[in-house]
This record gives C-alpha cells, sequence and structure tokens, in this order.
C-alpha cells in the first residue's frame, strides 16, 4: 500500500498544525504562490509566518490560532504517500478528535516540552487506545524554549514512556522537535549534537497502514438487496475473510441459510471476493435478506445476544444514566437499546475505572446494553469484523463504542443461551406422518375485509379433510397474547412479530396456519416471512374502503369517523397494499365462498405439493 | 512516487461504491450533481458499479449557460452512450446574486442559488458530490456525509461526528444532507482510475498547442496551463511531478483570503 494516514494529537497549542504546516514547507511541497499567500495572512495578524495557516483554512481558525476541526493534508515522498489528520485538541471538540482519530492508520503525539502531559494529552491517549492503537510516535515540541535542551528532552521522554506503559501503548520512537525553527522536523536539527536518533520525517517509515482483516472469519454486511426482474442482487461488504461462490452461508440474526451462486462486481463476475470489497451476490433460493443482516459461513457464526458489553466513549452532551433508551449501529443494522449497566468509568487521572452511575462528555467507560433483538456482533478486542458500533440519542451519535462481549441471554432473566436446538424430530418426518407439510398463510387486509371469515371457512374444511390446522385471529390474540399491546407503530410491528413467531413454531410442528391480521406495514410482514422461511405466503384479502366501511362487521369505522378510535388502519393509520402477494383474494367482487375456496386450494396446492416433492 | 497498484484504486473504489450504496439506503429523495468534469464523472462510473449498470437517481448539471462548447458535447453524447436520467438545471442570472462577492466568485453564487432552487423545488433529501479534499484546504475539512440547514449553508464548526462508517444520514425537514464519496481520492488517483476503467472524459484536459484545462470551470473564470501533455499518460506523468495545485487556474479561489469559504459556507459546493 503507498498511503498511510496519521492523526495528530495532542494538547491545545502543542503545536500540532505548526509542525505539519513546517514538514510541507521544508520539503518544498508548498508553492510559492501558496507560502506567499501564507505570509499575508500572516502578516495581517501580525504575526511571524505562521505554518499552521496552511491546514487551518478557516478564518475563525486563524483568527483565534487554534484548530476548530480537523484537516487532511497530503505528503508526497518517494516511498509512498502520507495523509496527515490534524486533530484539534480542545476538549469541546472531541467529536472531531475522533472522527480523525476513526479515519486513519496510525498516531503521532505531540507533548510540548514546556507543558508535558497534561490531563487533556492523557484524555487523548485513552481515547488512542479505546481505538485499539497498541503504538504510536511521539514529537516532543518546542525544544527551542528550553534553557537545557538536552536535559528537558530527557526528562520529558522518561514521563511519556512511564504514561504510555500504563495505557499498554509501545512508544515507536520518541523525538525531539522545535516546529518553528525546523529543527529535527525534515531536517537533522543544528543545535542538538546530543541527538543521535531519527528525524520526525524518519521516523514516520515506521508507521504500517491498516488492512482490512484478510484472514479471519468471513463476514458479509448486507447494505441493501437490489431487485432486477425476478432476480435478487445483495449488496454489502466484506468486512474479513473471503467469500467464495459456490458455498452455503448463512445470514444472521435471521439464521436464514442458501448457496451464494455468483459474485458480481459489474461489469464482471469474479469467483471470489475478499476482505474490503463491496460487492452483490446471487443466492440460489429466495431466502429472507434485508439490510442489516451479516453472512458468515456455517461453522464460523458472529456471537448472538440480546445484550453486548462494550467499551464505550461518550460524546453527548448531556449526560446519561441506566435506563435510557437509545440506537445501535452495528453493521449496516439499527437496533433499539437500553443503556443497562454503566460497569465503570476510567478515571484519566489515575487510568484506573471507577463506579459512576451516569455517562458524561468524553468519558470513557465499561457499558453493558440490552435489546429486545438478537444481535449478532464479534468481540471488538483484536480488530477484527463487526465489533465497532455508535449509539445514537434522537438523530445525534451519542457514543462510539468495541464490543466486549457478547452475551447469550435472552429477554427474561434466567435462560442462559439462545443457540437454537436441533429437534429430535426431524421436519420431514412430521410432513410423513401427517401427510401434508406446515405451512404460514398470512392473511393480510383492511378491518371488515373479510380475513377472519374467510380463514374460518377454510380451517373448517381443512380440519374436516384431516389437515392440522389452525387459525390466528389478530382479534383473539389482542386478548391474550398481545393483550399488552396498543396501536402504536410500533406495537403494531411488535404484534405482527410475536403473532409471526407463534405461526412459526405452529408450521415447524407441522400445521397449516391461517393467520388473520390487519398487518398494515409492509415491511412488519417482510420480515414476518422469515418466522418460516421455506413456507411462508402473504395472501392479500382485498376490498375496497368503501365496501369495508359499509360492512363495518364490529361497528369500528363508524366510531373511528366519530373520533373514538384513534389511529384505525384505512381511516387514521396507513395500510399499505402488498405489491405483489403470492395471492390475492378480491372479496369486493368475490363472495366468501368463491375466496375460501381459492385459499383452500392453495393450499392444498402447496402444502400437499411439497410433500410430493420431498417424500 | 510509486505507481498506485490496482489494489489501492480497488480500495478507493471499493470505498466509494460503499458510500454510495450507504446513501441510496438511507437518503430519500436523492441526486446527484454531475459537473461533466473528470471527477464527477468517474464517479458517475462508479454509480453504475455500485448498482450494478444502473443509475437509480437523477444526475443534475447546474448550468451557467457559460460551459465550453466540448464540455456540453461531452455531455450529449455520455447521456445516450450511458442512458443516463440526466437533468438541466438552469442557474439564475448574475444580477440575483450578492453583488460584495468578488467577480468570479459571483459565477460560482449562481450555482449556489441554481442548487438551492432545485432541492427546494425537488424536496431533496441528499445530493451527491465528487468533491475531493486534496483539492482545496476548505474541502480538507469536509466530512463525507455533511448535513445542511434548509437554506443549505454549513456551519463547519457543528459538523456532527462520523465514525468509521457510520454516516449521519438523518437531517430535519427541509434541511439535507450533502454525500461526499470521493473525498479520500487525490487528482492522480482520479486520472489513472480514469485510464485504468476507460473512462471518457472531456478533452479539454489534453493538451492541444501547448496549453491544457486542469480544473473545469465556466469558460470566461478558467485559464488552461502550459503543458505538453497530449495523452493520458502524459497528463499521469505531468502531475506526478508538479507542485502546483490543481485549481490554480480556478479564478474564484485566489480573489481574497476567504473566497472560497464564504462561498463553501452558504452552500457551494
Amino acid at each position: 500500500m503507498r498511503q498511510v494516514r496519521i492523526v495528530m494529537v495532542g494538547d491545545v497549542d502543542a503545536g500540532k498544525s505548526t509542525i505539519l504546516g513546517r514538514m510541507l514547507v521544508d520539503l518544498g511541497q508548498v508553492t510559492p504562490q501558496r507560502l506567499a499567500e501564507l505570509e499575508s495572512s500572516s502578516s495581517k495578524r501580525g504575526v511571524p509566518i505562521e505554518y499552521s495557516f496552511l491546514l487551518d483554512a478557516f478564518q475563525l481558525e486563524r483568527d483565534q490560532a487554534i484548530t476548530l476541526d480537523i484537516s487532511r493534508i497530503w505528503l508526497r515522498m518517494p516511498e509512498r504517500d502520507y495523509v496527515f489528520v490534524d486533530a484539534p485538541g480542545h476538549r469541546e471538540l472531541i467529536r472531531n478528535l475522533l472522527t480523525g482519530a476513526s479515519e486513519v492508520d496510525a498516531a503521532i503525539l505531540v507533548v510540548a516540552v514546556d507543558e508535558g502531559i497534561t490531563l487533556q494529552t492523557r484524555r487523548q491517549a485513552l481515547f488512542l487506545q479505546w481505538f485499539g492503537f497498541k503504538e504510536l510516535l511521539v514529537a516532543v515540541n518546542k525544544l527551542d524554549l528550553a534553557s537545557d535542551a538536552e536535559t528537558e528532552f530527557a526528562r520529558r521522554k522518561a514521563e511519556v514512556r512511564q504514561f504510555l506503559e500504563q495505557l499498554d501503548i509501545k512508544p515507536i520512537d520518541i523525538v525531539p522537535v522545535a516546529a518553528r525553527e525546523g529543527e529535527n522536523i525534515a531536517a537533522p536539527a543544528k543545535r542538538w549534537p546530543w541527538w543521535k536518533g531519527p528525524t520526525l520525517l524518519e521516523s514516520l517509515e515506521a508507521l504500517r497502514p491498516h488492512a482490512f482483516h484478510a484472514g479471519g472469519p468471513l463476514r458479509f454486511v448486507v447494505q441493501d438487496v437490489y431487485r432486477r426482474g425476478t432476480n435478487r442482487l445483495i449488496a454489502g461488504r466484506i468486512e474479513s475473510g473471503t467469500l467464495r461462490a459456490g458455498e452455503r452461508v448463512v445470514f444472521w440474526p435471521l439464521q436464514t441459510d442458501a448457496v451464494v451462486t455468483a459474485i458480481h462486481r459489474w461489469p464482471k463476475e469474479v469467483p471470489e471476493a475478499h476482505a474490503g470489497d463491496v460487492v452483490a451476490i446471487s443466492l440460489d433460493e429466495r431466502v429472507f435478506v434485508d439490510r442489516g443482516a451479516v453472512a458468515s459461513y456455517a461453522g464460523d457464526a458472529p456471537g448472538m445476544g440480546h445484550a453486548i458489553q462494550a467499551t464505550v466513549v461518550w460524546l453527548g452532551s448531556e449526560p446519561v444514566a441506566p435506563g435510557e433508551s437509545l440506537r445501535l449501529r452495528i453493521g449496516t443494522r439499527e437496533v433499539p437499546v437500553t443503556l443497562q449497566r454503566i460497569d465503570e468509568v476510567v478515571d484519566p487521572d489515575s487510568l484506573e475505572g471507577k463506579p459512576s452511575d451516569s455517562l458524561g462528555k468524553s468519558d470513557v467507560a465499561v457499558v453493558t446494553l440490552i435489546s429486545r433483538e438478537l444481535i449478532a456482533a464479534d468481540d471488538d478486542l483484536d480488530d477484527t469484523s463487526i465489533g465497532k458500533f455508535v449509539l445514537m440519542h434522537g438523530t445525534n451519535v451519542v457514543a462510539g463504542g468495541r464490543v466486549r462481549a457478547v452475551i447469550g441471554r435472552p429477554r427474561s432473566e434466567g435462560a442462559t443461551d439462545v443457540v437454537a436446538q436441533i429437534s429430535s424430530v426431524h421436519r420431514e418426518e412430521r410432513v410423513r406422518r401427517n401427510g401434508h407439510a406446515g405451512g404460514v398463510f398470512w392473511l393480510t387486509g383492511l378491518p371488515s375485509a373479510g380475513k377472519s371469515t374467510v380463514a374460518m371457512a377454510v380451517q373448517r374444511m381443512l380440519f374436516d379433510r384431516g389437515t392440522h390446522v389452525y387459525v390466528l385471529d389478530g382479534d383473539t390474540l389482542r386478548t391474550t397474547l398481545n393483550v399488552d399491546l396498543g396501536f402504536s407503530e410500533e406495537d403494531r410491528t411488535e404484534n405482527v412479530r410475536r403473532t409471526a413467531a407463534v405461526a412459526g413454531v405452529l408450521a415447524d410442528a407441522g400445521f397449516v396456519v391461517i393467520s388473520a391480521l390487519i398487518s398494515p406495514f409492509a415491511a412488519d410482514r417482510e420480515k414476518a416471512r422469515a418466522a418460516y422461511p421455506e413456507s411462508f405466503y402473504e395472501i392479500y384479502v382485498s376490498c375496497d374502503l368503501a365496501t369495508a366501511e359499509r360492512r363495518d362487521v364490529k361497528g369500528h369505522y363508524r366510531r373511528a369517523r366519530l373520533g373514538e378510535i384513534q389511529r384505525f388502519t384505512g381511516i387514521s393509520s396507513p395500510y399499505d397494499v402488498p405489491e405483489k402477494p403470492d395471492l390475492m383474494l378480491d372479496t369486493t367482487r368475490e363472495s366468501i365462498g368463491e375466496s375460501a375456496a381459492r385459499l383452500m386450494e392453495f393450499i392444498e396446492e402447496t402444502t400437499r405439493r411439497k410433500l410430493l416433492l420431498k417424500s | 512516487m510509486l505507481t498506485a497498484t490496482d489494489s489501492d484504486l480497488d480500495a478507493l473504489e471499493s470505498r466509494t461504491i460503499y458510500i454510495l450504496r450507504e446513501a441510496f439506503s438511507c437518503v430519500s429523495p436523492l441526486a446527484m450533481l454531475w459537473s461533466i468534469g473528470k471527477d464527477s464523472t468517474a464517479l458517475l462510473w462508479m454509480v453504475r458499479k455500485a448498482f450494478l449498470g444502473d443509475v437509480p437517481f437523477p444526475v443534475v448539471l447546474l448550468d451557467t449557460g457559460m460551459e465550453f462548447p466540448e464540455v456540453y458535447a461531452f455531455r450529449d453524447q455520455l447521456v445516450r452512450d450511458w442512458k443516463l436520467p440526466a437533468h438541466n438545471e438552469v442557474c439564475p442570472p448574475e444580477n440575483t446574486v450578492d453583488p460584495t462577492l468578488p467577480p468570479a466568485a459571483r459565477h460560482a453564487a449562481r450555482k449556489t442559488a441554481g442548487l438551492r432552487a432545485l432541492i427546494s423545488r425537488e424536496s431533496y433529501r441528499g445530493i451527491i458530490l465528487g468533491i475531493r479534499r486534496d483539492e482545496q484546504a476548505i474541502r480538507a475539512k469536509e466530512r463525507i456525509f455533511s448535513p445542511r440547514n434548509a437554506d443549505g449553508s454549513w456551519d463547519p464548526r457543528t459538523q456532527p461526528p462520523e465514525l468509521w462508517d457510520f454516516f449521519p444520514y438523518e437531517v430535519p425537514d427541509g434541511a439535507h444532507v450533502r454525500i461526499h464519496p470521493l473525498l479520500h481520492w487525490t487528482e492522480l488517483d482520479i486520472w489513472r482510475y480514469t485510464r485504468r476503467e476507460n473512462i471518457p472524459y472531456v478533452p479539454l484536459y489534453l493538451a492541444r498547442n501547448g496549453m491544457r484545462y486542469r480544473s473545469l470551470g465556466e469558460s470566461n473564470i478558467t485559464t488552461p496551463i502550459p503543458s505538453d501533455a497530449e495523452t493520458l499518460d502524459d497528463v499521469i506523468a505531468e502531475l506526478e511531478k508538479t507542485r502546483e495545485p490543481e485549481r490554480a487556474g480556478r479564478a474564484m479561489d485566489h480573489e481574497s483570503e476567504d473566497a472560497f469559504e464564504r462561498l463553501r459556507t452558504t452552500g457551494y459546493m
């Protein structure tokens, strides 16, 4: 790799921008025109030539002589390019520092000889440790201010060494410089005969670029699913490992699996793709996959659980306490989480973890997060794949995080393992005994469209023919399983999720399940499919609003019109019409008997045909 | 300088495609600005790669009517060849923009006004742009996803954090996010990639009679540089040696110290 990206960190005024500006000027990488612009900007502000203005391009930065936001500058050398990311030293601007540190391969810590390791330096080094930097380069600056440069440098060097040892970070080199004078930046120091070590420029050669984790288990993170005619292309990035065409992969956390039939890098196809590659894949089967899924090989699954323990850096300006609701973004997935516990907060002075009941800005802490949804993640301690995340509060990023451990604990206390057990009775055995396959027939439609009526009619017919059949009726379930749910969007989503989970269990047990739920949101129905992807059918019970309202079996439409019922689907809450249902029953035009017969035929064909194919 | 290897260009390309797909998944409605220059044309090629041959959002030229004739001809040809969903947005006339700006910057302000009109008319929540960090010191401070206020303005002091590849794509109603998938590329990277992928480009970038354009702006505010680079290989060889900045021929960057910052904070690309 020809390019190394390096972040500059250190306290305000340690001279980070000046070091970079000076290096570029000394290496002749600044044009005479630019240099003249620099001189005029400096003299306008009554200062001698200010090298930092090369990076501090904002008017405000120049007027106040500080860096506000990160900047990047390219240094072109014969062997390779360096991209320097200059980060602000101010405590208030840590979001900018962290942004800079998250995009680089290496770090240079700048310490002013007259100030040494300040609290802010400690804090910044702590962030670097949190990012996973195991080594860094140190520049001790402003040696021109020291009366005895050799002695004072030796003192600071010992101090830095001891400090970094506490953080378990190795100093690649500790180099003396005087940026304003250009001493030991690009050219060897003229005034310090005692210094036999490298210039700052020479010491850069020891820095190594970061690479995607080429080894390691396959982690393919799904960004999107594109439809091209009847084909589905699953777009995403390989975070680690190698993806090969012809291999079977498992998509987490839903645990659907299929064989990769092609890897597309338009305009060509490739037999395999590696860490860092962004590709699209085709599968041999239509299994449910959506944005946020992570694919692995079967034997190499990521950790799965409802809780994670992680180290975080808090960026939010408001302090938070356990119980706070947040959103976790990991890979391309977003899940609601709760801050369950603050395990410890690191004290930047002593570098020791201490108990705390709240998190404040720029705290580095170990926390436990819990979620209702299953999270697929890897421990991020060795900087592999799906271990980095951010936490959102509303639309703001309030923390960066790295996973320490995925805790396989489900929502209720007590159970300890979420890995599905392999059943002692195989699905095919049930099919053989029952004489038909299980399946989920998911009826969706407006209130009073006729879902329950059709479902009950078909249940009777199937039962009479000896089929194991069960109807899951939305209204009935709301009196039992879903009694705690209302009609907000979240509750409707949860209502569908739970019902789908029950439908999946019954279908797995060999039942033909007919569910009759409004299930107004397309996204929820698509997720429901994952409860039993082998045999799930979306049946749209279509009825125009006027007809449904005229029927008004339960008197709900009238009350919704009067405003007595809020969030009533079709009146005051939206209904997503299915785009491509597996079957459509039009109860405006056909009788209940006709609709029931068509559904009956459809179920018979799918559940009995399956049997013929599989036995 | 070592030659960029294929794997370097692959890495740059993969990152850009990743960003484009994130934008398409998370931000809607979305449009891309296509200046017809080398950068946004290379970006357009990567859009086609990202979406397997498709361009799933409009590509817009902010037209001041002052582009070079070669630029318009190139546009028309590529729209046909690549079947692009192209849109020409005519910018408001010069007498509608801030008269205190230096003359060349007023031109840029027309584009800013055109962009603002486009965004408000189409309610775009995301605008994809082919700017690079190595072009200009103010652009070096940009984020990949950069939220803008409802009037298109940029407040660099309140840029949200952008950790790893978690881009802030949510903006309040009326505001939008600028998406910059080429920030990490350099001018040389773009030309090397253009050569490798055989991407078409406006012929003005090549020298004729000892002069060529290194950066293409409006015809009346962009000047050519002395050059013998008559082929793409020559251009790359020239750039490997030069110290001159790319935008030296762009008048609007140099009229006053804060010219470019003022342009950008008010919504320029």
